[in-house]
């Protein structure tokens, strides 16, 4: 009776979501509608909860109240709400760089059994950035003042971050004069809450400034440091087949399904799943195996350097428990729903939670730290292995997808013999007309993978190269756009060009925090074009996003000068200046904006056109009258 | 004679009314003390979602002539006429729910409510804060509105207040949002979310 | 102006209302066969159960006809009535004229063709009096047995029910309530009434009660037998008019009458449950004796009968229930032979939360509802019926069991440019 067909594009969605009712579980999309209508104040960004005078809401319709208790109107009130969406996506993404930065501390002091540093020339090659002597050391040595230094970005005793200077020096000039190069991680986050406090910073346009340095301390910074040293630790990732959608769960196998973003953890039980001596528990159970899989990000963590297959993304989360063949979910951090243990209750499903920052109701807790992590792991799977034999009914619902992922920036640029060069000239001879990031999340609002799907299918059709990660990356895996032969859906160009190299037309650059490495890219190929990110055919995208954390990301993305399309609508319209600035005001000042268009379909027309007119710019053949 | 004016399309679905409703509705007339309370004191007006949505305050209107009156098995309906108010005696009613049967707009419910001494279910509906007008307060719920959603005033004077208002409203933005909210910007962009949700798959189906 | 109102029900009364509001002079007569100024008839069945005292169920105070400068002359059943000479006949042999005449003589139960009708302890459920007295017996009563699955019926055995009695039910037809819900939520209602000690025989009837005096055993049409102390007899009631010449006024199952509430002789009008009219979810001809049609009909023919010209829209059946904590509305048809290939059907169902709807919809009218659990909106379906406007939501949001004003009025704002039918 419910709108299965509304709620997802994705067979093994809408043939859970109908086993779930069946079952009377309760899932996201039940509670959104219940949500209904949202708080209209809310949802303009016009409810201000930030002091004890308030709470205020300013009436968008020009009668009631007009300004807060503290005589902010509703500019202010929506920047300054912005502004701390902005800061907590920072503070998420950092603070899961941090996490790393400590492993690789440890892993230098030798406090950390079970890790290593499986990329020694990416560590060297990173620490050299930093300024870090590496000559003959011993990478332990370097690891050692890598992640010192690294610490120290996070401080603010600098006037710029490290990172940035992998930006074009063009773009380093601009966010200087206009006041936000980021200058410490922590510094800009711990900023934005206190420009945001009452009484401090009262200028929108202000506020809205130190969000993009803010967001750039995000992107520049905490995630890129998150995402090198991911890297470093478990190794940059290769091209690798694997297998998408629920049904690469194994009804005879112990499945074990990690969720979250961090791989900190999800690395060590990948590691306990693949002790043959774990197998052999597994088989005394009567399961033929044990089997990993990921779910979000920190599946997609393992997906691009292991070729661990994924079960599904963010709007998958309940449903892939309703199979009943999750035998474990081991969870870490970020869009980790609160529901999760009620709907493992209904079923066998054994949870557990492993961070010291992250804690769920009803869900043990096994708390992972460097020093511990290998036990822990392995306790956590002869867990899993002990709750296969209390399998009830399992249904898997599909037959999996293939897929291949794995591309961070060093193997596509190895895929094209080491440079930029091949890319760039199939981008000046147009058989590819530009790039497109398509990142972020699912959202209850929005049709599950529709917007991800249809803007992809779109683009590539147009010969427009996509690359994609977290959620959006999974949703176009499991329509099959992430195989080489799905380079036949594509324009006749970027077809030749993917059959070529033998890639698929979308790749999957990783998870959320590996937003970054279209940060790597983007800034490669202006520098090898001596120009600006924001003079490249490039467009990013957020069909589906529903985070703070897609709110810095978009934040740090136009701030980088890369045009970007939101789906649904942040909580700024009841602002029109603030709306006028994202969406046109911001081009002046970094040269990219904001657009926001739910319908992909117009989405598409959108970037195609931003992607013409950049090539114009650039002296290009370009298409008009799209 | 004053009432409570209800013009739905500048509901943000924020349901303070709600709150304000249920807390005037409280024996300790506080929200602290009203959640402490058992029963739990029961809102009057219900904002519900439409199509995209959009929030709507519903509330009894106190029609004329009142069909839940007319329904009314044991006669616990009845006019008040100082405020012009459909009430319910709660001494009367004997829970049979012939008024929600008869009610077009549904806003009757079944409930036992602290107001309410003998703990019976009784038909709880709004009363257009009687108690409140009687002590000369205005209704909770057009207290709590801040968007014009729910006024408390004469008729008069709201319309000719909205006349005021088509008249200003000749250019975009918040003026003429007032008259045509569908204009504005986050509601158009709901709708097109939702149509775009109901709309046939093409290819991206799998 | 001589006015005559036979029958001092709810019809009765609300047309002798509205006479009075139109004419200040007129001469108004009430002739009634129960002696109790006007009461709540359907609340008898709450005396019964047990939650209200008698003196809960008069609707109009005592001095009610003399405030009204009515003339009410209760306890007396007419006879007959001359149409030619505008005469109504007391039992007395007494006749009285007319210059307006209402019918509003309401319906008498169907009596059972079965031997020992006569022993104590059998009832009919119609009038206060009669439940009064079966509220008498209780006391010596431990179980009961009920003819007829229907309203009555239903409504005797709940109330029984609630007094810790046993109840047998004999119903004709496969479940309780057959006129006012479908199978599904008949065997819903028949469940919640099993739980709680009623037993269920369907396709039998009574042969014959036996007793000393008082009813002991009933003799079933299949050779069994049932013990009871009780018996209630709820097979239907039939329109009041046999007393009316046939040749002078039109009648099919009850007078039939116009909009105007007029019957086909000239100055008599009828109204309440003796009234046969446009049922409007039908589309035909129908009674529907229920307590708010009662009401304004007897409105509508008072004022007509004191010349102020006023139409009634016609009647559409309905009925809202609870049993124990379970909770049923219905509305307009569910009938199977009111159905054609323009019908469609909407099912709702929710078994966990014991919440089931079904809607009819003909020509995208609704013509029929039922709601079990959840019915707070169902006033909302009630008046769609009423109103005959083509439905604008879809049937998922039609039958959801968040139906809500918000819905319809969104509809309503965005006419026309809604979403596209749910496929599923």
């Amino acid at each position: 009776m419910t709108h299965h067909h509304t709620r997802s594009i994705a067979k093994d969605a809408r043939i859970l979501i109908q086993k779930a009712e069946n079952d009377q579980v309760e899932t996201v999309w039940d509670r959104h509608d219940a949500q209904q209508p949202h708080c209209g104040f809310c949802e303009m960004g016009l409810s201000c909860r930030i002091c004890a005078m308030g709470p205020c809401r300013v009436d968008p319709f020009g009668e009631g109240p007009q300004l807060g208790v503290c005589g902010a109107n509703g500019d202010i009130i929506v920047a300054r709400n912005l502004c701390r969406m902005v800061a907590a996506g920072a503070a998420s993404h950092s603070d899961h760089g941090r996490d790393l930065v400590e492993v690789l501390a440890s892993v230098a002091e030798s406090k950390a059994s079970g890790y290593e540093i499986r990329d020694t020339e990416k560590l060297f090659r990173v620490a050299a950035e930093y300024g870090v002597e590496t000559g003959d050391k011993e990478p332990l040595r370097v690891a050692a003042e890598l992640a010192y230094a690294m610490q120290e970005d996070y401080g603010t005793r600098k006037k710029e971050l490290t990172l940035t200077a992998r930006a074009p020096e063009k773009r380093r000039d601009l966010w200087r004069k206009a006041g936000i190069m980021p200058r410490g991680i922590d510094r800009e986050t711990a900023e934005a809450m206190h420009r945001t406090h009452m009484g401090v910073d009262s200028v929108w346009q202000s506020v809205l400034e130190h969000s993009l340095r803010n967001a750039l301390s995000d992107g520049w910074g905490g995630s890129m440091i998150a995402t090198e040293v991911s890297d470093i630790l478990f190794g940059t990732p290769a091209p690798a087949a694997t297998k998408v959608n629920a049904g690469v769960l194994k009804a005879d196998s112990v499945n074990v399904v990690v969720h979250g973003h961090n791989p900190v953890v999800s690395e060590m039980i990948l590691v306990a799943c693949q002790d043959p001596e774990m197998t052999k528990l597994a088989e005394e159970k009567g399961a033929a195996g044990i089997n990993l899989c990921g779910v979000c990000c920190t599946g997609n963590e393992l997906l691009m350097r292991h070729g661990i297959p994924m079960a599904g993304n963010h709007l998958m989360t309940e449903l892939i428990i309703t199979t009943g063949a999750v035998d474990m979910m081991v969870v870490d951090y970020q869009c980790i729903m609160p529901s999760l243990s009620k709907v493992a209750s209904c079923y066998h499903t054994k949870m557990i939670s492993t961070s010291d920052k992250a804690h769920f109701p009803g869900v043990p807790h096994m708390e992972f730290h460097p020093e511990n992590a290998r036990d822990m792991a392995y306790e956590v799977v002869e867990r899993a292995i002990d709750n296969f034999v209390n399998r009830g009914t399992v249904h898997i619902p599909v037959e999996p997808v293939d897929a291949v992922g794995g591309f961070s920036v060093e193997a596509v640029l190895g895929a094209l013999c080491g440079s930029p060069g091949p890319l760039i000239d199939a981008i000046s001879a147009g058989s590819i007309r530009g790039a497109v990031g398509i990142v972020g999340c699912n959202n209850p609002k929005i049709k599950q993978d529709h917007g991800h799907v249809t803007l992809a299918r779109l683009l590539i059709e147009n010969d427009i190269l996509v690359v994609d990660t977290g959620c959006a990356a999974v949703a176009t895996a499991k329509a099959g756009f992430k195989t080489a032969g799905a380079a036949a859906d594509a324009g006749a160009g970027l077809r030749g060009v993917c059959e070529s190299l033998g890639i698929p037309p979308v790749l999957h650059f990783g998870s959320c925090v590996d937003n970054v490495r279209i940060l790597v890219l983007a800034a490669a190929l202006a520098n090898a074009l001596e120009a600006d990110i924001s003079d490249l055919p490039l467009a990013a995208a957020a069909p589906e996003w529903y985070s703070e954390k897609a709110v810095a990301i978009g934040a740090y993305a136009v701030a980088s000068g890369i045009y970007t399309v939101l789906g649904p609508m942040p909580p700024v319209t009841g602002s029109v200046k603030v709306v006028e600035m994202l969406t046109s005001g911001l081009e002046g000042a970094v040269g990219a904006v904001f657009a926001v268009e739910p319908d992909p379909e117009k989405a598409a027309v959108l970037i195609r056109r931003h992607i013409e007119k950049q090539r114009g710019k650039l002296g290009l053949d370009e298409i008009e009258g799209i | 004679m004053k009432q409570v004016i209800v013009s739905p399309r500048r509901c943000v679905g924020c349901m303070q009314c709600v709150v304000a409703c249920a807390v005037a509705h409280s024996r300790s007339g506080d929200l602290p003390g009203a959640l402490a309370e058992s029963p739990r004191p029961n809102p009057r007006i219900h904002v519900g979602a439409g199509i995209y949505h959009e929030g709507f305050p519903n509330r009894c209107r106190h029609c004329n002539p009142a069909p839940c009156m007319a329904a009314c098995l044991p006669g616990a309906i009845y006019r008040e006429s100082k405020t012009d108010s459909v009430l319910v005696n709660p001494d009367v009613c004997i829970n049979c729910a012939s008024c929600a049967m008869a009610c077009p707009y549904g806003v009757i419910r079944y409930r036992p409510d602290p107001l309410i001494r003998s703990g019976n279910t009784v038909a709880i509906k709004c009363d257009n804060c009687v108690a409140r007008q009687h002590k000369g307060l205005d209704t909770a719920c057009t207290e709590a509105c801040k968007t014009g959603a729910l006024v408390f005033g004469e008729l008069d004077a709201a319309m000719k207040r909205e006349t005021e208002r088509v008249a200003r409203s000749m250019t975009p933005g918040p003026e003429a949002w007032a008259l045509h909210p569908e204009t504005e910007p986050l509601l158009a962009h709901k709708r097109a979310i939702v149509n775009m949700n109901h709309q046939e798959e093409g290819r991206s189906s799998s | 102006m001589k006015y005559v109102i036979i029958g001092n029900g709810i019809a009765g009364t609300n047309a002798l209302e509205s006479i009075r509001r139109f004419d200040p002079e007129g001469e108004i007569k009430v002739y009634g066969d129960e002696t109790l100024p006007p009461y709540c008839r359907p609340m008898i069945s709450h005396l019964l159960e047990g939650v209200v005292g008698p003196e809960r169920l008069p609707v109009r105070s005592r001095d009610f006809y003399d405030k009204h400068r009515a003339d009410a002359m209760l306890g007396q059943r007419i006879c007959a009535i001359d149409a030619d000479q505008k005469q109504v006949e007391l039992p007395t042999g007494k006749t009285v004229s007319y210059d307006r005449l209402l019918l509003a003589t309401g319906a008498d139960p169907r009596p059972v063709d079965a031997e020992g009708t006569d022993l104590e302890n059998i009832f009919f459920m119609r009038t206060e009096a009669q439940v009064r007295g079966m509220v008498k017996r209780l006391p010596d009563v431990r179980r009961a047995l009920v003819l007829g699955g229907g309203l009555v019926g239903f409504k005797a055995a709940y109330g029984l029910l609630r007094r810790n009695i046993a109840v047998t039910m004999l119903i004709g037809s496969g479940y309780p309530l057959s006129m006012q819900v479908d199978e599904t939520a008949g065997k819903m209602i028949q469940a919640v009434l099993e739980e709680r000690g009623l037993e269920v025989r369907t396709g039998v009837s009574v042969a014959a009660f036996e007793g000393n005096g008082r009813v002991r055993e009933a003799l079933l049409s299949d050779g069994n037998r049932v013990a009871c102390d009780m018996a209630v007899i709820g097979k239907g009631v039939s329109p009041a008019g046999r007393f009316l010449p046939a040749d002078k006024i039109d009648m099919e199952t009850g007078i039939l009458v116009n909009s105007r509430m007029e019957t086909s002789c000239p100055d008599i009008y009828a109204a309440g449950d003796i009234a046969e009219c446009l049922d409007i979810a039908r589309g035909y001809y129908r009674v529907n004796a229920i307590w708010p049609e009662a009401v304004s009909q007897g409105r509508v023919a008072g004022m007509n009968m004191a010349g102020i010209p006023t139409d009634y829209r016609g009647s559409v059946s309905r009925n809202v229930i609870r049993i124990f904590d379970l909770d049923v509305m219905s509305g307009g048809t569910l009938d199977d032979r009111d159905m054609d290939d323009t019908c469609r059907t909407v099912v709702f169902e929710d078994r966990r939360r014991r919440i089931y709807r079904k809607l009819v919809l003909k020509d995208n009218i609704l013509i029929g509802f039922v709601l079990v659990g959840k019915i707070d909106a169902g006033g909302i379906l009630a008046s769609q019926v009423q109103s005959r406007m083509p439905v604008m939501l879809s049937d998922s949001e039609l039958a959801s069991v968040d139906l809500n004003f918000a819905t319809i009025y969104s509809h309503a704002r965005y006419g026309g440019t809604t979403h596209t039918e749910d496929a599923s």
